[in-house]
């Protein structure tokens, strides 16, 4: 087996395309939990992302419109479960679950009702990489060219989006106002309570960016890895990144990692596919990996990582105590 | 301590908790089939006709009550076995998975043991499909109680394992002679019997002993949570690990224990719907029973007698989506839009819950506070 | 003028009165007690001028100003900073961190932690209140939180100190070192409320003391005008027996034998640290200190919820050190847990379900893993009737109990169970005087039918006057066994602190002739 066609500038690049969406949502995820607000809806808000990107993007014409639009329908969403969790205290595993079943129903319904058929919306027109760079194909510099252009430059905006987000919310969580506050309300709400720190205020801004990210990793998914919208399309992705979002310590820089680690993953069993034939093994289990590695990760890492003490407690201002 | 202590409960109070378990669940579902008629409206279409086509759909003739049942099967048996998790504060979110074992293992099964007498094949192929399902809960259940691994992230992954294990063997080994991806038929010793065909009385079209079975299955699950030290057991850690503890209860092992219980159940759901209905394994056997039946056992408010009525509901619901999409021209994917409604209300109505017991609370923590 | 005035403060939780039309009035520079038993209404009155809760009625002023207090961010702007009972820091975060927060210096947005560190320091040095700004919170003794409590109101700016029970999980002297920093701060010009229900406290720290019963102030007064027994009375509303009645123990053999135990926490720290200590028969044996010196991981380990990583455990001459709660159970041994509400009572569960939590998977409650209700039905209405539980029925449910009678149920399961040793931590926390008196005498009915009694307790004065003989607790080893003659508050708790004493500072007081009074 050609060493060549599996470790190659193509490798890396497409680990970091698959972690975007994933490292996306993690982020969100993060930002959501230290806020003290789990949020399992991440997948159907990334799938009503997807397509609400999609179907602005075909009816506007303009795909950053459509981008646009996946970042405001994945706040709205959230805007649901933040309702349901923070203001109605409603079980937020619940009430995240009804949000996945029904962004599948609503979005497989409007593609019915949209584009008269099942399945998959018409096709869109995808961002194109934020750079091109021509350079020297062949020698040494070809090869340190495609290197550099293949790991680093190659990428769509949505991606470098992902990168610096990911570094500036790091910094920002530990360095700014907002980063310390949200901290505070996913430990211990009463105490921020008790300092003049609105807790609903607090985790709606959490919940609701976390929106605006599964949101924006939607619209990754179909504005720029696929080109359309197909039913179901997240496939798990959500689930995934809150598993990422765990791996990574509940930090947006960490989140991004684990989410590059799922991606290589994924982006290596699609390279050894190709070897099939060589190393007979059926693709369904190639397909299984970011499953595996998935509850890899969570079973030798869970016990090791702390959650924000208050996660997943509604939080009950007039608590007599 | 002031009078108004002492009194330890209102009395008047009692009755309110019984009107509300059963009122709020009906409210829930009025309330999101009014939300589906407006996406019907909205969308073009006409929502009475698409409630008559829906409900004659699910009720009309004989045959369509069968479909209704034949529906409901899945949802009742996946629905006890996701309240028992509930029960215990588990969220087996992943039962979909485990349905998908349970119907591999009693197709699997099912086509080996064709020379037995159905009286001795199809007891051993449900226990076998319950066996599976238990088996694919066992992992994510022994995770959860170890390392604390949360189970909704890894039995949703387990399910995505599943249907790829099943979607490879019904191309790969298992696949019967063909182009289409799917097992051969399975032996007449390995199918459950019509209910026609048990009784002239029952001329339900293709509802099977499923229905029967499931039922039945109900009063056994109530009587097991209600009765046993299992359900004592269940019960205590779902409300109170710490005190379950205290009190020499093995919160690893009832953890263990009860998800595997919710996956034995989602297995023979989905081990029936094999040897009930489709007589074959294929990987799109089964239309989201087990994500549908958090809705069954949410809107039951995970009480297994109340599965009954719930899974009936949605098995109506599912049943009656064909006649609606042909008759009246509304895509079934509506349903599984009231679905996530109806699991949204009953949620958010566990606020209607929350405040009435908050306000026992504070009664009660009241005098701590002062 | 006041600075600050209460007129009729009413606040109503469904089916309790909290606080009924109270006046209260708090001058500048003075250290007013706000004297009341568990459940009188003191912390709730707080809250509500900490803008925590909402009142149905009554006005506030605040330098003569009517105002409402909508929210803790309305109290503090007002100048009132309170320190809750159970701290409101962040663990994880350091003390700068949790003294800004919510003013927080900032350019932007971005916080500038030079000049937060600076402002912390600043402030420290101001009130003499020491404390390293960088150090996790998490890492600091309960005292030195408090101060980063008191620092965290001082630096938003209060000048009035509202001390939620701020000397329930402090050593004596401790105590004395914060009623030091509390007359610094009222020279100062602050004015401080003082909650407590510990009498000999207010006698000695109070300028001027009301006292509150069911939720009324019933009466206000100097410690110069009154004693004690004065302020018992006032405070119950009735003659208090000041100490428990009880007859010299008669100790029998050995029956808990613990040998160089060593247990870890939950963040795997080792708290307790090779203890050892013995417990006969017909005894209380008392084990006091500061919270957080591992007696939680101690009583978690002794009955089997936490296992140990070194050392024997014996009952009487079985080795139980590594046995799960069920065979420690099994073996004789009961456990009254320090949280009713987290480890000692399913609240959803009815009054039978968990008379027999504990006992479900043995005969008469069940056979084969099948329940017996009748059976169980009637120890649950004996066991009610025995221990005196407040309920119409046992099918009403533990959540629905007041406290004192959830206690009551606590008891009647597990003394019920007929145990040779009983377990008992924090037995009366949170309990009015009549359920204190209940518990105590129970308890040492117990002891007079020769069981074996561990008593461990943050409340000195319940170990003084409860046991036969007393071990203090440090850093996870018994540093000191007095016998009960011979141990008072200041004996005890010097030895709480390890008996070094080197670090403590501040005036002191005399030593309470008699021990005080336990409620």
């Amino acid at each position: 087996m050609p060493l060549g066609d599996v470790l190659n500038p193509d490798l890396f690049a497409s680990a970091v395309r698959i972690a975007t969406p994933l490292a996306l949502a993690a982020i969100g995820g993060t930002i959501s939990e230290r806020s003290g607000v789990t949020n399992i809806a991440l997948e159907g808000i990334m799938l009503t992302g997807a397509f609400a990107g999609t179907a602005v993007a075909l009816a506007t014409g303009n795909t950053w419109i459509g981008v646009g639009a996946a970042i405001v329908f994945g706040i709205l969403v959230s805007l649901i479960h933040a309702f349901a969790s923070i203001t109605l205290k409603a079980d937020q595993i619940v009430s995240a679950t009804a949000l996945n079943i029904g962004a599948l129903g609503v979005t497989g319904y409007l593609m019915e009702v949209m584009y008269g058929h099942p399945g998959t919306t018409d096709p869109v027109t995808t961002l194109p990489p934020l750079f091109n760079f021509q350079g020297p194909a062949t020698g040494v510099a070809g090869t340190v060219f495609q290197w550099v252009d293949g790991v680093f430059l190659s990428y769509t905006p949505i991606v470098y989006i992902a990168i610096v987000l990911a570094i500036v919310l790091n910094w920002a969580m530990y360095r700014t106002k907002w980063g310390l506050r949200l901290r505070a309300l996913g430990e211990h709400p009463r105490a921020a309570d008790t300092v003049g720190i609105s807790v609903v205020r607090g985790r709606y801004l959490a919940v609701l960016a976390s929106g605006a990210l599964a949101g924006l990793a939607g619209a990754n998914l179909t504005l720029e890895q696929v080109g359309t919208f197909t039913e179901n399309m997240t496939n798990g992705r959500g689930f995934i990144a809150l598993a990422a979002n765990i791996f990574g310590r509940w930090t947006p820089g960490g989140s991004y990692l684990a989410a590059l680690l799922f991606g290589f993953a994924d982006a290596l069993q699609i390279k050894l596919q190709v070897f099939r034939d060589v190393i007979q093994i059926p693709p369904q289990f190639y397909y299984m990996v970011p499953y595996v590695l998935t509850v890899i990760v969570l079973a030798g890492f869970m016990g090791r990582a702390i959650a924000p003490a208050a996660i997943g407690k509604p939080y009950e201002k007039e608590k007599s105590s | 301590m002031s009078p108004a202590n002492e009194r330890a409960v209102e009395p008047l109070r009692a009755w309110m908790p019984i009107a509300r378990k059963v009122l709020t669940p009906l409210a829930s579902v009025a309330l999101a089939v009014l939300i589906g008629s407006l996406i019907v409206k909205l969308s073009g279409g006409d929502p009475v006709a698409a409630s008559m086509a829906l409900f004659s759909g699910a009720f009309g003739t004989p045959n369509q009550v069968g479909e209704t049942l034949l529906r409901s099967t899945p949802l009742l048996i996946v629905g006890l076995g996701l309240a028992w998790g509930f029960r215990t504060g588990l969220f087996n979110i992943g039962a979909e998975g485990q349905l998908f074992v349970g119907g591999l293992v009693g197709a699997w099964l099912g086509l080996l043991l064709g020379g037995l007498t159905p009286w001795v094949s199809l007891p051993l192929l449900l226990l076998a499909g319950m066996a599976g399902g238990a088996a694919w809960a066992f992992v994510p259940a022994v995770l959860k109680a170890k390392v604390g691994a949360h189970e909704v992230i890894t039995t949703m992954m387990f399910t995505y394992i599943a249907r790829y294990l099943v979607s490879w063997l019904v191309v790969g080994p298992l696949k019967a002679p063909g182009p289409i991806p799917q097992t051969r038929q399975l032996p007449q010793s390995a199918i459950l019997p019509l209910l026609r065909d048990v009784s002239a009385a029952l001329p339900f079209g293709r509802a099977h002993l499923g229905i029967v079975i499931g039922v039945a299955l109900a009063v056994v699950v109530w009587l097991l949570l209600k009765y046993t030290t299992l359900g004592y057991e269940a019960r205590a850690v779902g409300f109170n690990p710490a005190a379950a503890e205290n009190g020499g209860i093995s919160i690893a092992a009832t953890t263990v224990k009860s998800l595997c219980i919710s996956g034995a159940l989602a297995g023979l759901a989905g081990c029936i719907e094999v040897l009930g209905i489709h007589h074959r394994l294929f990987d799109q056997f089964s239309s989201g029973f087990g994500f549908t039946g958090i809705a069954v056992a949410l809107l039951a408010k995970n009480h297994p007698l109340a599965v009954v009525p719930a899974a009936i509901l949605f098995g109506a619901l599912s049943a009656g989506a064909t006649t609606m999409q042909l008759e009246a021209n509304v895509s079934t994917k509506l349903i599984s839009i009231i679905q996530g409604l109806v699991i949204f209300f009953v949620a958010a109505e566990a606020v209607v819950d929350w405040v009435i017991r908050a306000r026992q609370k504070k009664a009660v923590s009241a005098d701590a506070a002062r | 003028m006041p600075v600050l005035e209460l007129r009729g403060i009413t606040k109503i939780f469904p089916g309790v009165v909290a606080n009924d039309a109270v006046d209260l009035s708090l001058d500048r520079g003075e250290i007013l007690a706000l004297l009341g038993e568990n459940g009188a209404g003191k912390s709730t009155l707080m809250n509500v001028v900490y803008g925590l809760l909402a009142p149905d009625g009554g006005e506030i002023s605040v330098e003569g100003k009517p105002v409402r207090i909508r929210s803790p961010r309305a109290a503090i702007d007002l100048g009132i900073g309170m320190v809750h009972q159970h701290f409101m820091l962040i663990e994880p975060l350091t003390v700068t961190e949790n003294i800004v927060l919510g003013r927080e210096p900032s350019r932007r947005g971005v916080i500038d932690f030079g000049a937060a560190r600076a402002a912390v320091r600043e402030l420290a040095e101001r009130y003499g209140l020491h404390v390293d700004p960088d150090v996790r919170v998490a890492d600091l003794s309960v005292g030195m939180q408090q101060r980063v409590e008191i620092l965290k109101a001082l630096y938003q700016g209060a000048h009035i100190l509202i001390l939620d029970e701020p000397t329930a999980v402090l050593t004596p002297q401790e105590v004395r070192e914060l009623f030091a920093v509390v007359r610094t701060l009222t020279a100062e010009g602050l004015a401080v409320v003082f909650i407590t229900h510990k009498l000999e406290e207010v006698m000695s720290v109070a300028d001027r003391i009301v006292v509150m019963r069911a939720g009324k102030v019933v009466g206000e007064t100097r410690p110069a005008q009154t004693d004690e027994a004065g302020l018992a009375r006032m405070m119950v509303g009735r003659d208090v027996v000041l100490r428990i009645e009880k007859k010299p123990a008669t100790p029998g053999d050995v029956v808990l034998s613990v040998e160089g135990l060593k247990v870890s926490d939950d963040r795997d720290l080792e708290t307790v640290r090779g203890l050892s200590l013995q417990v006969r028969a017909g005894e209380v044996v008392g084990v006091a200190g500061v919270d957080g010196n591992g007696q939680r991981e101690l009583v978690e380990s002794l009955v089997g919820l936490r296992r140990p990583s070194a050392g024997t455990i014996r009952l009487r001459d079985r080795d139980i050190t590594r046995d799960s709660v069920r065979d420690t159970i099994d073996a004789g041994v009961s456990h009254v847990p320090e949280d009713r509400h987290r480890r000692g009572l399913v609240l959803e569960f009815d009054l039978a379900e968990n008379i027999i939590l504990g006992d479900h998977d043995a005969s008469p409650y069940s056979s084969f893993g099948v329940m017996h209700p009748p059976a169980i039905a009637a120890t649950a209405r004996r066991r009610i009737e025995d221990y005196d539980v407040r309920a119409p029925s046992e099918r009403v449910l533990a959540g629905n109990l007041s406290g004192g009678n959830q206690q009551k149920l606590v008891l009647a399961r597990e003394l019920g169970r007929d145990p040779d040793l009983l377990i008992a931590a924090q037995p009366t926390r949170g309990l009015d005087v009549g359920a204190i008196e209940f518990v105590h005498r129970r308890i040492l009915d117990e002891r007079d039918a020769g069981k074996a009694v561990l008593l461990v307790s943050l409340e000195l004065e319940e170990v003084l006057s409860m046991s036969d003989r007393i071990l203090v607790i440090y850093e996870g080893r018994i540093v000191k066994e007095l016998a009960a003659g011979e141990a008072t508050a200041e004996t005890v708790g010097y030895h709480m602190t390890g008996g070094g004493g080197t670090k403590l500072s501040g005036p002191a007081a005399p030593a309470p002739e008699d021990g005080g009074l336990k409620l």
